[in-house]
């Protein structure tokens, strides 16, 4: 017994003290690091994409429409929301995703027809050249938004309408 | 556009533009069993109508407040209804619309100052089924049109 080393009261208490100093700096550090670090951890909103059901060997030169639905919190309501878009593809083999709502004042707008090669909103007559622009002289201020999209495994993927701002 | 705030607001902006008003008519039946269930199926339909055709042209169409009536007093609502149509003139609606799946307002649509828009509906129907969707989608698509006619 007297061979082994012993462990002495005040060796004892210094042991336990920074035992539990550790454990209760560790406890209030942790959430701090969390913290600190939360906005690395959290999933790029924007960047979230959706299959729309629509294969790309599908999308051709002239627009059609597609309507796909996607979940919306809304403060504590939770909904599925249905969305629509106008896609095709340009001569340069480029996938474009408008969104139908007309700038003006929100109504969906339809292609071809009115004009022939122009997006149309039956509510005031607002006009849109194919590629989303708005036609001056048309109550319409801004072009359409345009969809973020991407294609994987052959179908289409599409996000967040963004604006394309004043326009003309 | 619907009956909030920033709907509104953005109304009162863009007037010259919004001039067509849709008001639901809606039949409820509280005293029966049987009649509660159907009058309360029947809100439910018209809701979805009314809001499809709302989505598909918010800038031109604004979606009034709901009309609840009693299922049997039809006779008692005209006056009141037309006090609502003529409030509703003061605003720059042209076009005022009364949507209805109860067909008793067929027989006095003479008597209201507005525009009737009855639908046959369905009687009993699973909402969430997609062949309903469809076919309420369809439907709405054909009344924005006859909407559109007025225009």
């Amino acid at each position: 017994m007297s061979d082994k080393q012993r462990v002495s009261r005040r060796q004892f208490l210094n042991y336990t003290l920074t035992g539990v100093g550790g454990f209760m700096a560790a406890g209030m550090l942790a959430p701090m690091v969390r913290f600190a670090i939360d906005p690395v951890l959290q999933p790029a909103a924007t960047g979230e994409l959706k299959s729309v059901g629509l294969s790309v060997d599908d999308i051709t030169n002239e627009p059609q429409r597609i309507d796909w639905k996607v979940d919306q919190v809304d403060g504590w309501y939770e909904s599925e929301v249905q969305k629509s878009a106008w896609v095709y593809r340009t001569n340069d083999d480029e996938i474009v995703a408008l969104s139908p709502i007309c700038t003006h004042l929100g109504c969906t707008v339809d292609w071809g027809t009115e004009q022939e090669d122009e997006f149309y909103c039956p509510c005031h007559g607002g006009r849109y050249t194919k590629d989303g622009v708005n036609i001056p002289g048309t109550p319409p201020t801004a072009p359409l938004p345009v969809y973020d999209h991407k294609v994987e495994n052959g179908m289409l993927y599409l996000g967040k309408a963004h604006s394309r701002g004043g326009g003309i | 556009m619907l009956l909030r705030k920033a709907d509104v607001e953005q109304y009162v902006e863009a007037k010259e533009y919004i001039d067509t008003l849709v008001i639901p008519l809606i039949p409820f039946e509280p005293s029966k069993d049987a009649d509660f269930i159907t009058t309360s199926f029947q809100v439910e339909l018209t809701h979805i109508f009314t809001r499809a055709i709302e989505k598909e042209y918010r800038g031109r169409i604004f979606l009034g407040p709901d009309y609840y009536y009693l299922k049997g007093s039809l006779d008692e609502e005209i006056a009141r209804l037309n006090q609502w149509v003529e409030q509703f003139e003061k605003q720059s609606f042209q076009h005022i619309f009364l949507f209805t799946v109860d067909s008793k307002w067929k027989k006095v649509e003479k008597d209201v100052n507005a525009n009737l828009l009855w639908v046959p509906g369905l009687k009993q129907a699973d909402l969430q089924s997609t062949e309903t969707q469809s076919f309420i989608q369809e439907q709405a698509r054909q009344i924005t049109e006859l909407i559109q006619a007025y225009w």
